[in-house]
């Protein structure tokens, strides 16, 4: 009992997981980007959501989600407009990564001149605390409330690029950004707006986390390796495979945990290794 | 005059691919552009087209200076490409690769349905993706996809490039039916008996320069080898 009350917990913290994944993989698919500043977005948007639950004491923390969102979104927007689509012109296709490698590092060290390096936490009501029990087994709201979430944003995400006329373009985009041109699409806006969508994805992932747990200016770069095997694990790209590289990850974590307390992540770097082992194209090496 | 390029220069990089190309193309009229592989024929149609910015010269289209306009400008004003190799959207299927041909709003006598009257054999295919499609077949939906634009002017580049012969009857058929809505088209051809049969009148280039024009009708088929081969 106690391990499949491990294994779920597991695969619940698997769906925070994926929605670490799910904004790099999104970015990487469109335009190629190895996004390093992908853990900043998740840290910066923890301390954005710290700053509007101040502003709104008594607001309900899910609640915190629209305004984080709509401001991650925007951030990422701008980002992509003034510095990214920069970068992309240039002929060295190394350029963006270098540009999100060095803005990683400003950004980081921006947020520990502004808020320090002690652990900060939402603490908005009880939620975060509150539990239900299933036969004996206690289960979190919040980690639950985080895999539906995580299901919803997904399923969202597929609709629309599936469904949708913008993500007809989105993905006209990523297999031929010349081509689009002679539709009268122009790939940066395109770019713009997945940019926007990755910041406010990685949002919704900061604002659980903060939930959560404590988080520090520091806490992107872990959370960056943990996307970056999300996204491996799924197949670049896909975020069905992120989702599922997610809870792998997750329940290896915890089980390992339970294992030996003072394992950290190691056992979820340990499946991450098997994993790229035995399948290095990842559970599905589709794209979009 | 709908295509009036004048005196135009084309470079990548430091190379220069076009000196002094001045062709023009009237409306409604079709055009063949013949030439040995690098004799420029693609870079002028990515030039009209606005995928080449590194020009100088002048090319008006409809009486609008476009020599500087980029190719998401360019496609609203009515000139649709059907780009070498196809270039059709491996992710999208049939029917999405026409639609994206018609994001330019463009209103005009060709919509999704008349596609499908034009070309039968797409609406049986419409779900399916462009690589499971025979070569033939994706020429057709290039060339639907140049269409769903409604187009005044219908560029196409080597459509017949690698297809049997009996799909490249199927095709220049269809331009039969897409120049009699009044659509001008300029038509890239190796095959110079193809490009002249389909044509009114013919542009010989070589080595970047136009060598040699005239009607369809009367090419000389001596001076013709001449301009194409530079003997």
């Amino acid at each position: 009992m106690v391990w499949l009350g491990t294994i779920i917990n597991g695969v619940l913290l698997g769906g925070l997981y994926g929605l670490f994944g799910v904004g790099l993989a999104l970015v990487f698919g469109v335009t190629r980007i190895v996004n390093i500043m992908h853990g900043e977005f998740i840290a910066l948007s923890a301390f954005i959501a710290l700053g509007i639950s101040m502003l709104f004491p008594n607001a309900h923390p899910l609640l915190l989600l629209v305004p984080v969102v709509v401001v991650s979104f925007g951030l990422g927007f701008a980002l992509q407009a003034l510095l990214v689509n920069r970068a992309m012109r240039l002929p060295d296709p190394v350029a963006p990564l270098l540009l999100t490698f060095g803005l990683s590092v400003i950004v980081r060290n921006l947020m520990v001149e502004a808020f320090g390096v002690n652990p900060r936490s939402i603490r908005q009501g009880d939620f975060a605390q509150l539990s239900i029990d299933v036969f004996g087994i206690s289960i979190g709201v919040l980690p639950l409330v985080t895999l539906a979430l995580a299901v919803v944003l997904f399923l969202v995400l597929q609709f629309v690029l599936r469904r949708t006329e913008i993500g007809r373009i989105v993905r006209a985009t990523a297999d031929n950004s010349e081509t689009v041109r002679l539709m009268g699409v122009r790939p940066a806006s395109v770019y713009n707006i997945v940019m926007g969508l990755s910041f406010a994805l990685a949002g919704v992932a900061g604002l659980m986390l903060a939930l959560r747990t404590t988080f520090t200016p520091f806490s992107g770069v872990e959370r960056l390796l943990i996307s970056f095997e999300v996204v491996v694990m799924g197949g670049l790209g896909s975020f069905w495979g992120a989702m599922l590289g997610g809870i792998a990850l997750g329940v290896a974590q915890l089980v390992g945990l339970r294992l030996n307390p003072n394992s950290g992540f190691l056992y979820g770097n340990l499946v991450f290794f098997a994993f790229v082992m035995l399948r290095p194209n990842g559970l599905f090496g589709s794209r979009l | 005059m709908l295509l009036e390029v004048t005196s135009l220069d084309a470079f990548y990089g430091d190379l220069q691919a076009l000196h002094q190309v001045s062709i023009n193309v009237d409306g409604g009229e079709s055009v063949a552009l013949v030439g040995a592989n690098g004799a420029g024929k693609t870079t002028f149609l990515k030039c009209v087209s606005g995928l080449i910015a590194q020009k100088r010269g002048a090319i008006a289209f409809a009486g609008i200076d476009i020599v500087h306009a980029p190719a998401e400008a360019i496609t609203r004003l009515g000139i649709a490409l059907t780009p070498e190799g196809r270039m059709l959207f491996p992710s999208l299927n049939v029917e999405e690769n026409l639609q994206m041909g018609g994001l330019n709003r463009r209103h005009g006598h060709w919509n999704l349905q008349r596609i499908y009257q034009l070309f039968p054999l797409l609406a049986q295919r419409r779900l399916q993706m462009p690589n499971t499609l025979s070569g033939g077949e994706q020429g057709l939906v290039a060339i639907g996809r140049a269409l769903m634009a409604n187009p005044r002017l219908l560029l196409c580049d080597e459509i017949s490039l690698g297809l049997a012969p009996v799909a490249v009857d199927l095709i220049y058929a269809s331009l039969a039916a897409i120049r009699s809505e009044g659509t001008a088209i300029v038509l890239v051809e190796q095959d110079v008996k193809r490009a002249s049969s389909a044509s009114d009148r013919v542009y010989c280039l070589l080595e970047g320069k136009v060598t040699m024009q005239g009607a369809s009708r009367d090419l000389d088929a001596g001076e013709l080898t001449r301009a194409y081969f530079g003997t």
